[in-house]
């Protein structure tokens, strides 16, 4: 009786620690592959990654980065760089540091955003469509060649000329218009996997569409959508930057592209030296980030899905 | 064959019909009174408001008074006659407008679409018979780099560092205002002079996905095997490259350049207002200002509709010059 109790006390010690241990050797092999992971990045891969640290260690930090409010006039007007305010003010005298700070903020807020809802949204939707099939899955399908040949940028200005110009707004309209090739991506996977013999077999004991989907399915496709989601990202902030400079941004939220559009709607913007401060450093930033994220997006294609090599 | 090219033309007639259905649905499915923007000039004046004889006369005027569906198929109607409504701003027929700006924005970029197809295929070719040496490294770095900078972002630079700071090229509009030309060539020089910085940035943003394909498809139709015939049977450098080689090299990189179309114009409205250029992108950023919302729907349209007729061509095309796909 006693070694039962007492087999049975081990067992639940030797869980227990299976447990901890498991969660710890997992953190570890997350630790591990990542840092595997960024070994293997070319220079690029490298330097974008930084790049993007940067942005978001500013983006988080921006109160304590900038001195200066980023919404408040601090100094004179149009200030070249150098001393208080090290990279000038634009034209109502607003530092311009700080505006790129929260230009950090805003562009990771959109970008993460449009990625994320558009990323599982769009996932969930090819999953849904590839494994239901039938006429759902037909009519996804015609919905999604009907979104691939209209011509989006048009589409989103057009929505957001008539939805009015708020963060939340612009979010919406990206994600409206981005969902689609991760929808595309969970779907063809879905059906390749629908057709292996371990999906087969697990079926035939009985696995249930839940248990297959957490187990088998969402493990397979999250990676490529991962990926899909750091491209989102990127193309998301040019979106953003470019429907800001059109006019359409939100003007309380002090994006890089509404920085360049106030730029370039200064009147004496040609004729002078101002833009040296006031255009290029958030040209600079919006140009760094979307290239990084591109290349790290790249970078890690080659993990994800291991078809496509260089 | 010709089923296929039947339901393409259904999928895009399809495609085609719910942009307009949208583009009718959508000023109606916003909450507000037309008329209050109409009439009030500034989100500052006070609202000025209508008597109710004025309000339901306007009303009446444009027919919003009419159920939907009557309203749906009144506008359908006027939309085949060429009517796409009245400018509120400009005072002008849109459709007239619009048809106004419409050629620079086509000549921009169809000189876009066509500049950076033939460069990016013969860099991408060349890439492909050098590959791993240093033309191919150094083209590619190059190309990676320069295609992720959309081209709104190059143009500005472009637009600042050779036209405000050196003064090479002109700042904005598309031609010399009250010039006196003395040819037509100085004409079309003038034009060319206005349309190169702008067309060379979406030249530039564009080149890197033509090039990588260029070089891809390269690479593949150079494994082949019937390309190892073509040199086993000892034909002259040219031959193999040009006939053998390129022709199937090029296949993907047609479809892409009218795929890509869609893309390309979005990017074109934005370097227009980079460099004021007369087309649809500065005339829809004047009418978003002004909130005409009329201009900017039937700029919407004009230009989808633009890009899905290139792309049904494109279809067509495609399976007439590669027998595969049709077989």
């Amino acid at each position: 009786m006693s070694s039962l109790a007492d087999l049975i006390d081990t067992r639940k010690d030797t869980a227990i620690t299976s447990a901890t241990s498991g969660l710890v050797v997992k953190a570890q092999d997350f630790l591990q592959g990542t840092s595997k992971i960024i070994r293997s990045f070319s220079l690029l891969g490298k330097l974008g990654l930084a790049v993007i640290l940067f942005f978001v260690i500013l983006a988080v930090f921006a109160p304590y980065v900038s001195v200066h409010p980023y919404n408040l006039s601090s100094g004179a007007p149009l200030m070249p760089p150098g001393g208080e305010h090290f990279l000038g003010t634009d034209d109502l005298g607003i530092d311009i540091w700080a505006q790129l700070c929260r230009g950090a903020k805003i562009s990771l807020i959109v970008g993460l955003g449009t990625a994320l809802l558009a990323g599982l949204g769009g996932g969930l939707i090819g999953i849904v469509s590839g494994y239901v099939g039938g006429i759902l899955d037909k009519f996804l399908m015609r919905l999604i060649d009907i979104m691939l040949v209209i011509p989006d940028f048009p589409v989103m200005i057009l929505l957001a000329a008539f939805l009015g110009p708020r963060l939340i707004n612009i979010i919406l309209v990206l994600a409206l218009f981005s969902w689609v090739s991760s929808a595309r991506i969970a779907r063809s996977q879905i059906l390749m996997l629908k057709e292996k013999t371990y999906i087969k077999s697990a079926e035939l004991y009985g696995a249930g569409t839940w248990y297959l989907m957490r187990k088998h399915f969402l493990p397979e496709i999250f990676p490529l959508i991962a990926v899909q989601m750091i491209r989102l990202t990127g193309r998301a902030i040019i979106s953003e930057a470019g429907l800001s400079f059109l006019g359409l941004g939100d003007p309380t939220s002090k994006s890089w592209g509404l920085t360049i559009h106030y730029a370039t709607s200064f009147r004496g913007i040609y004729f002078t030296e101002f833009w040296k401060w006031w255009l290029l450093y958030p040209w600079l930033f919006l140009t760094l980030m979307v290239t990084s994220l591109a290349f790290v997006s790249r970078e890690l294609e080659q993990f994800a899905d291991p078809r496509v090599k260089k | 064959m010709r089923q296929k090219t039947r339901t393409k033309f259904i999928e895009y007639a399809i495609t085609i019909w719910v942009v307009i259905t949208l583009n009718f649905l959508l000023p109606r499915l916003i909450p507000g009174d037309p008329f209050l923007i109409l009439t009030s000039q500034d989100a500052e004046d006070e609202e000025i408001v209508l008597s109710e004889e004025q309000r339901e006369f306007l009303f009446q005027y444009y027919g919003l008074d009419q159920p939907v569906y009557k309203q749906y198929f009144i506008y359908l109607r006027e939309l085949v006659r060429g009517n796409m409504g009245f400018s509120v701003y400009y005072k002008q027929p849109v459709s007239q407008i619009v048809m106004h700006r419409l050629p620079w924005t086509i000549f921009m970029v169809l000189s876009a679409v066509f500049l950076s197809t033939l460069i990016g295929t013969i860099l991408g070719c060349l890439s492909a018979w050098h590959r791993e040496k240093w033309v191919d490294k150094s083209l590619f770095l190059f190309m990676i780099i320069f295609s992720e900078i959309p081209s709104f972002l190059l143009g500005l630079i472009l637009l600042f560092v050779f036209a405000a700071g050196l003064g090479l090229f002109p700042l904005a509009g598309a031609v010399t205002h009250f010039a006196d030309f003395q040819s037509g060539w100085e004409k079309i020089w003038d034009v060319i002079h206005h349309a190169f910085l702008p067309v060379t940035a979406l030249t530039i943003s564009h080149l890197g996905g033509t090039y990588l394909l260029g070089r891809n498809s390269m690479t593949t139709v150079l494994e082949k095997d019937y390309l190892r015939t073509a040199w086993a049977k000892g034909l002259p450098k040219k031959r193999v490259i040009f006939r053998h080689a390129l022709k199937n090299a090029l296949l993907p990189i047609v479809t892409r350049v009218f795929l890509s179309l869609g893309s390309l114009v979005g990017g074109a409205i934005l370097v227009e207002n980079v460099f004021s250029y007369p087309g649809l992108g500065t005339l829809m950023r004047e009418s978003v200002r002004v909130q005409d919302y009329p201009v900017i729907q039937g700029i919407f349209l004009v230009v989808t509709i633009c890009v899905l007729v290139a792309n049904f061509f494109a279809d067509v095309v495609y399976r007439k010059i590669d027998p595969r796909v049709s077989s």
